[in-house]
């Protein structure tokens, strides 16, 4: 069986944001780089299925400038067993379509049984990578999963619907996941993997481009403007109920 | 008359009495040293480690703990009557040697005797007292164990047999002692140098010589088949420990207190750490079951199990020798359980208080270590959260990295980056950095730095997380990224001294980064403020106050600090009122050990256990000096529902209040 698991570095969210010279997205310094997270339920489901059929490859792949092999390193440790590193300093300037290209170009003649990545990311949060990686290549695409079992060649899977709602889908490989909060917890890579990481596989290769119109511009990228803070009213009930008209009336036309 | 005795009296002298003797002995001798090599073959499955260097200290240290029983007397009771026990047996068995040494020696070949005049009153008076002694104490502590029976105190049939024939050897010793009294010494003015020895005779008189004799002699080989019994049971009984404790003694861990063993990560050979069965512990750690005497008291100032845990310190120390001797293959964490073995907050108050010099800590984070670098497993996810955060953002609470040194901004206090001439570096951690309650308590210390006239500086952003609670936790790997991390940081700057205000850092960056080769002058905060006060160059006003305080674990029984936190609360003028667990006996506030990072899911919660120790002082204030115990403490009295009666702070504020 031959997996993907597409990943990428985010900042960490605890971190301190500002906005960058060009104000197109946030300054990279001073910043805490981590795999996102929902990348990390990609590359546990995808160790867990090799754990399951006992014959399947890992290729993890990432797209960004150098640092990105350090987050590559953790999936590698985890269990996957080469690394395949689209080496683009612009990595995270490139609109979703372009991103999903360069996987797609890559993933074209290497006969993927399964794709697994997170279903969005943490940083640009578009969520469409997965499922346009799905289209350029002409597979079925299942997204938001919370839930996975594969018994020769189906895939059952739960998806995470609006308002908690689940619903139940089978699809046969190939095929592309998008993985959601709730599908597994990441393990933590023991220390012998984490040694033998260091000596898997890890390949830079030049980003695929071609067939790619990009298409979006980041025009501005700013902090939400801060408006008044909330306003906590006390009392007993009637007391209250009286003090939110008033407020109503005074502040807004719902009562008008 | 000359004040002696016939040795041999009534037992007959030569060969006949001498060639079945040393035959029996022979053999008690050979059983007995059988039973050694076949122990010592056990040990040997353990790996090795070196603990015969520093020798005079070893040896001092043997005798301090055996001869003078310094450790067995810490507890009194049970303690006191063993100490008596064994003064009075070493005098018995130095007493029996003399015999031997005149009767089938100096006499035999030489025809000298020394056994005679005023020496021979003296040695008659002080074996008769001890015999009694020795008596009354194993009467005393088999009433302990039989009748009273402290909770916890695990009796077997070992105690059985140490009870009676060391009861039945010193009873028949006075009976023979009597007998041949009653012929040969009543009335005499030397009968008054055997007191016990003449009450028995005046007890057996009625029975005429002839019968006398005859239980003279039965009984005499009588107590020499017992007294060579009890050199045959010695390696196949708890007799053992008169061995395998003061052999510990010498074999002591001699420190630094509380530094672990770092593993070798470099060497890319290793495919195992940590410890999941016999082999890959230390050999220390299966003689470590056969010094353990069973006594509890580690086990009865255990946090985790006077909390209703199911760690009990002796009965793993136990487990492990038990599978060291009948299955070492077995696998320790599913024989000893991980609940256990999570549970330990690496207080040391077990491994303090011991008396046999058992490692109980070394032990645990072993098995720690086996979970965490070899299986991934955590106590809780909350556990595995903090280490990934620790690893992402230099921090186990998850906090940007970047923002570590932005309590110090308005107090004018700079990281070394931008001003590395300082007098100390102050090595703040993750809490007193993070932490709202902590950072008051960062702020505070600097202001008494500045009012000292001390120059303090930070290392801000590049300041990480010592990487203690990951260590304790088992996380070797990332400890020592942390320390690697944080050595090179520091040197790079030519600090000459640390001050911290976590013990926790401080008894890491002070004893285990030596294996870093960092060796600067790291001092707690305490002891800090203690000495600019000494030399006058902070002042704070003496204001009346009640608190107690707490000796957190790391500062207290791991480096022995008591005092100079209890001079700066008498010099801010509060009034201690100790709790009944203090200084080396002190509680611990739950987080040492890593467990800072995790919930405390089973049994009490040992913050509020404390807590509520800290409300019977009746104090206003529970005082401490470690971020852990004041984050445990701020927890605990809310827990505890007497957040209006008592108000937890670090000694610290307390004098910032003051200035």
């Amino acid at each position: 069986m031959n997996i993907l698991i597409c990943i990428k570095q985010v900042p960490d969210m605890e971190s301190k944001f500002k906005i960058n010279s060009d104000k197109t997205w946030y300054d990279r310094a001073d910043l805490a780089w981590r795999m996102n997270e929902y990348d990390e339920y990609a590359v546990e489901q995808a160790v867990r299925l090799k754990e399951q059929v006992g014959n399947a490859d890992l290729t993890v792949l990432c797209i960004g400038p150098d640092q990105v092999k350090e987050t590559m390193k953790k999936a590698l440790a985890m269990g996957c067993d080469r690394g395949v590193h689209i080496a683009d300093n612009d990595a995270h300037q490139r609109e979703p379509l372009v991103i999903a290209s360069m996987i797609a170009n890559f993933t074209r003649d290497k006969n993927f049984d399964l794709i697994f990545t997170g279903m969005q990311s943490q940083d640009r949060g578009s969520g469409q990578v997965g499922v346009m990686v799905a289209e350029l290549l002409g597979m079925d695409a299942v997204t938001t999963i919370v839930d996975f079992a594969y018994d020769n060649g189906t895939v059952t899977v739960k998806r995470e619907l609006e308002g908690g709602t689940k619903s139940l889908v089978t699809a046969a490989t190939p095929l592309v996941l998008t993985c959601q909060l709730g599908l597994n917890t990441p393990r933590y890579p023991t220390l012998p993997n984490i040694m033998k990481a260091k000596k898997k596989e890890l390949l830079s290769i030049a980003p695929d481009l071609s067939g790619v119109t990009p298409g979006e511009e980041t025009a501005a990228c700013f902090f939400p403007e801060k408006k008044g803070g909330g306003l906590v009213l006390e009392g007993e009930a009637p007391e209250l109920a009286d003090k939110l008209i008033q407020l109503l009336k005074e502040k807004t036309g719902v009562l008008a | 008359m000359e004040f002696t005795r016939e040795i041999y009296w009534n037992v007959g002298h030569g060969l006949l009495t001498l060639a079945p003797m040393y035959g029996l002995l022979l053999v008690a001798l050979g059983v007995f040293v059988l039973g050694c090599l076949k122990r010592i073959r056990v040990y040997r499955l353990g790996q090795p480690v070196d603990r015969t260097d520093r020798r005079g200290e070893r040896i001092r240290h043997l005798l301090a703990t055996t001869l003078l029983q310094t450790k067995v007397f810490r507890v009194a009771g049970a303690g006191t009557a063993h100490a008596v026990f064994f003064w009075s047996f070493f005098l018995l068995f130095i007493g029996t040697l003399l015999i031997v040494v005149q009767a089938d020696f100096t006499d035999l070949f030489f025809d000298v005797q020394f056994l005679k005049g005023n020496f021979y009153k003296g040695f008659s008076l002080v074996l008769d007292l001890a015999g009694l002694a020795a008596i009354a104490m194993l009467v005393g502590l088999a009433v302990r164990r039989y009748l009273v029976r402290p909770e916890g105190l695990t009796t077997k049939g070992d105690d059985a047999l140490m009870h009676g024939l060391l009861l039945a050897i010193l009873v028949t010793g006075f009976v023979i002692e009597g007998a041949r009294m009653a012929v040969t010494e009543i009335g005499t003015p030397l009968a008054l140098w055997s007191p016990v020895g003449l009450g028995v005779a005046k007890l057996l008189e009625g029975i005429g010589e002839p019968g006398l004799r005859t239980l003279h002699v039965g009984l005499w080989w009588f107590h020499l088949l017992l007294a060579l019994a009890f050199v045959m049971v010695i390696p196949y009984s708890k007799f053992r420990h008169i061995l395998t404790t003061s052999a510990n003694a010498f074999l002591a861990d001699l420190g630094p207190t509380g530094k672990l063993t770092s593993i070798n990560l470099e060497d890319e050979s290793t495919e195992k750490f940590g410890a999941s069965e016999i082999a890959d512990l230390r050999w220390k750690d299966i003689f470590d079951a056969d010094a353990c005497t069973l006594c509890k008291r580690c086990q009865d100032r255990c946090p985790a199990f006077a909390t209703g845990k199911p760690l009990s310190p002796m009965r793993l120390v136990n487990q492990i020798g038990e599978a060291a001797f009948t299955d070492p293959t077995a696998n320790l964490i599913e024989t000893i359980g991980r609940d256990v073995i999570w549970a330990c907050t690496t207080c040391r108050a077990c491994q303090d208080i011991c008396p046999a010099s058992i490692e109980h800590i070394d032990k645990i984070i072993e098995l720690r270590r086996n979970l965490v670098l070899m299986e991934g497993e955590f106590p809780g996810e909350e556990v595995m959260t903090a280490m990934e955060q620790t690893e992402v953002n230099g921090n186990p609470l998850g906090m940007g990295y970047a923002s570590r040194g932005d309590w110090a901004e308005e107090l004018g206090v700079k990281p070394l980056a931008e001003d590395p001439v300082v007098d100390v570096l102050y090595f703040v951690g993750c809490y007193a950095s993070f932490d709202k309650r902590n950072i008051a308590v960062a702020r505070s210390f600097v202001k008494l730095c500045q009012a000292a006239g001390v120059k303090v500086g930070i290392l801000g952003k590049e300041e990480k997380c010592c990487g203690e609670p990951m260590r304790k936790m088992g996380n070797e790997y990332l400890y020592q990224t942390m320390a690697m991390e944080t050595v090179e940081v520091i040197k790079g700057y030519g600090v000459k001294k640390i001050v911290t205000t976590c013990p926790h850092c401080f008894n890491t960056l002070h004893k285990d980064y030596r294996d870093f080769e960092f060796d600067l002058e790291v001092e707690p905060h305490t002891v800090f403020l203690d000495r600019l006060m000494g030399e006058g160059r902070l002042k704070v006003r003496a204001e009346s106050f009640s608190c107690t305080y707490h000796d957190s674990c790391y500062l207290g029984r791991h480096n022995g600090i008591y005092d100079p936190p209890r001079n700066l609360i008498r010099a801010a003028g509060g009034q201690i009122t100790e709790m009944a667990k203090n200084r080396d006996q002190a509680f611990c506030c739950s987080a040492g050990g890593g467990r800072i990072m995790a919930e405390e899911k089973i049994g009490e919660r040992i913050n509020i256990k404390r807590v509520r120790m800290a409300v019977e002082t009746n104090a206003d204030q529970l005082l401490s000096n470690c971020p852990f115990c004041l984050t445990m403490f701020e927890d605990g009295v809310k827990g505890a529902d007497v957040e209006e009666k008592l108000r937890p702070r670090d000694i610290a504020e307390v004098l910032a209040d003051r200035l």
